[in-house]
């Protein structure tokens, strides 16, 4: 258990700082002056330049400089944008919520319906029910999602009007940032009338949410499929059989607790791709993400920018990977080694 | 079997025979394949069969809607865009474009991912571990996020975003060809090769490599099918192939502008996508069912 967990601490602490180095790299890597990408200050007089080229130790050796640059992120002096000219660290702290919030909803959506889904398909195997599920599930992960998400715009919002068009609240309320997730900093703040700005937030959750999650939804359809046939023609499930249990008790006392085990560390996998679908339907519903605020630094070319969101995302996806990595070693006995997707 | 045969003799069917009788058992999979032969003919014989050059623009004839609306013509079956390019012209030139160059990425990303693949496979120790643990972190990041990334760093354009699909699509092919080399390399062929005095090179090219075809066929689809998702990508968000030229993403983003009155120019070149989805996917599904029934046979 210990030797698990300094092995897992070990592997993030490591990827962090390769990371890290290479967004410090990317400095000298950009076209441009090196000061001018970390700092983000593009003007500066002879004075202030001086003082820049001190804190960031540029006439030092490339290490002192990244250690430099690493005590920098760990203080949050991340260095400012091009285009705004506001700290980066901010610029990210308001944009990252906004996307882990849409893609949390998106994949608690996928699991909500591609479980039980899945479950279906995989008790009723080689049926007809079994193939209408399979060939919606084809149709679900060859759609693009950039193409979905606007042909949801055309239909519910502007052809029907059901829907908002883009953003994340209509602009006639104002919600104090708290932290960053608004449906809880609408219940946290104190608007008169909760329930309506709430409604509001929720309409202009369902088109993203929708388009990102369908894609979701069908691989795991699919691996939940695949582990309950596994799981049902098993040994033991015949051996519960054979003792005279129903149908209904071996699915709930054996079936459910072994399919559901091997598809987590799957799963898990999932929220990457989720990510970066976030990322394209981020740009397409003008949703004030980390994806969407990336990609018009690209167009900028606001190279502090980029190379800030860069290790911020890239961060994100380590992390959240390995702890449900590690969280799964810790409660699954069977398990010994990473397993990859199989659909 | 349903060949009428005299003798009660035996037929057994090469492994690769044997796939294609399980494949073809797969009927909605046969359809996928049709499908995918049907681009592949497109995306041959387009200079032959587009009714007109993709980058012509047309003042007179912006917007018209595709032939089977009230008010469309014969003249432009799937209608014009904004500029009064023709359509059809437009999404042939486009498949070509999306699906032909994703080809050829998959095919390059194949060749150095087997081969950095088998070196991996065949090293021992300390390096095929630090192998192992790079491509671990690297196969937990989704190829479109690398893209971007380097994107970021060296600028936008086609051929770019075509050298990070890629980067991007590799480290699949070394991960499967190491995983498939290392079990192979246990197995008694390999170790009566090795008896007969073959050298590493010869073990895989002669005698591992021949056995992965399948695998690398059904690898290659689900490659497929993301460099098309990821290279449409890139061009919709205008990070890849840039405007004029006729790719279907970068059709897709010029399309937004004129999607209220004008629903065709996105829902035609986005189902060309949709449809190179499907039948690929169908393709690959059919193509891991009928190697995992052969295996079961």
């Amino acid at each position: 258990m210990n030797k698990v967990l300094l092995r897992y601490t070990n592997l993030v602490v490591l990827t962090l700082l390769v990371l890290s180095f290479f967004s410090f790299m990317l400095a000298y890597l950009f076209p441009g002056d090196v000061l001018a990408n970390l700092s983000g200050v593009q003007q500066h007089d002879p004075a202030n330049l001086e003082q820049l080229k001190a804190r960031y130790q540029l006439d030092s050796n490339i290490f002192v400089q990244y250690w430099y640059y690493l005590m920098d992120l760990y203080r949050g002096d991340w260095g400012q944008s091009f285009s705004s000219g506001l700290p980066l660290y901010e610029e990210v702290a308001r944009t990252l919520p906004a996307s882990i919030e849409l893609s949390t909803y998106a994949l608690l959506v996928s699991f909500a319906v591609g479980l039980p889904l899945g479950f279906i398909a995989g008790l009723r195997h080689h049926r007809n029910t079994d193939y209408a599920l399979l060939s919606m599930s084809v149709l679900g992960y060859s759609i693009p999602v950039f193409w979905l998400a606007m042909i949801l715009i055309l239909t519910f919002a502007l052809q029907l009007g059901w829907f908002p068009l883009s953003g994340r609240i209509s602009l006639l309320y104002e919600i104090p940032r708290v932290s960053g997730f608004i449906l809880l900093d609408i219940v946290w703040s104190d608007v008169s009338n909760k329930s309506e700005v709430l409604l509001d937030a929720f309409r202009h959750l369902i088109l993203p949410t929708l388009s990102i999650a369908a894609f979701t939804t069908t691989v795991i359809l699919r691996i939940t499929r695949r582990s309950v046939i596994e799981t049902m023609n098993s040994d033991y499930i015949q051996a519960a059989y054979a003792r005279g249990l129903n149908a209904r008790q071996v699915l709930f006392r054996h079936g459910i607790r072994n399919a559901i085990m091997p598809i987590l560390p799957l799963l898990a996998m999932q929220f990457t791709t989720l990510l970066t679908n976030a990322m394209i339907v981020e740009v397409i519903f003008s949703w004030p993400g980390i994806g969407n605020w990336l990609i018009q630094a690209i167009y900028q070319r606001d190279f502090p920018a980029i190379r800030v969101g860069m290790l911020a995302v890239s961060a994100l996806v380590v992390i959240f990977t390995m702890t449900i990595d590690l969280g799964i070693r810790l409660i699954d006995p069977k398990k010994s080694k990473v397993e990859r997707v199989a659909i | 079997m349903s060949r009428f045969n005299l003798y009660q003799e035996e037929f057994h069917p090469s492994p690769l025979q044997h796939t294609w009788l399980e494949f073809r058992e797969n009927h909605i999979a046969v359809v996928g394949l049709l499908c995918f032969l049907f681009f592949v003919i497109v995306i041959v014989l387009c200079p032959i069969l587009a009714p007109y050059n993709p980058l012509t623009q047309n003042i007179d004839a912006i917007l018209i809607p595709p032939a089977w609306d009230d008010n469309g013509g014969i003249m432009n079956l799937f209608g014009t865009d904004a500029l009064g390019r023709d359509l059809l012209s437009r999404v042939m030139y486009g498949c070509r474009m999306t699906f032909g160059i994703s080809i050829l990425l998959v095919l390059v990303a194949m060749i150095i991912g087997v081969t950095l693949g088998a070196i991996a496979g065949m090293s021992k120790g300390v390096r095929s571990s630090v192998v192992n643990h790079t491509l671990d972190s690297v196969m937990a990041i989704p190829t479109l996020l690398i893209a971007i990334i380097i994107i970021a760093i060296v600028g936008t354009g086609l051929v770019n975003s075509m050298w990070a699909i890629v980067l991007a699509l590799t480290p699949q092919f070394i991960h499967h060809t190491r995983d498939f080399v290392k079990q192979e390399r246990k197995k008694e062929y390999v170790m009566a090769a090795k008896l007969d005095g073959a050298t590493p090179l010869q073990i895989v090219t002669r005698s591992i490599l021949p056995n992965m075809g399948e695998i690398l066929v059904v690898q290659g689809t689900l490659a497929l099918s993301i460099a098309i998702l990821d290279i449409s990508a890139l061009g919709f968000l205008n990070l890849g192939a840039q405007p004029p030229s006729p790719e279907l993403g970068t059709m897709l983003s010029e399309g937004i502008e004129v999607a209220y009155i004008a629903p065709w120019s996105i829902a035609l070149p986005g189902f060309a996508i949709f449809l190179m989805m499907i039948s690929i996917n169908l393709v690959g599904d059919g193509l891991r069912s009928a190697l995992r029934n052969r295996l079961l046979h």
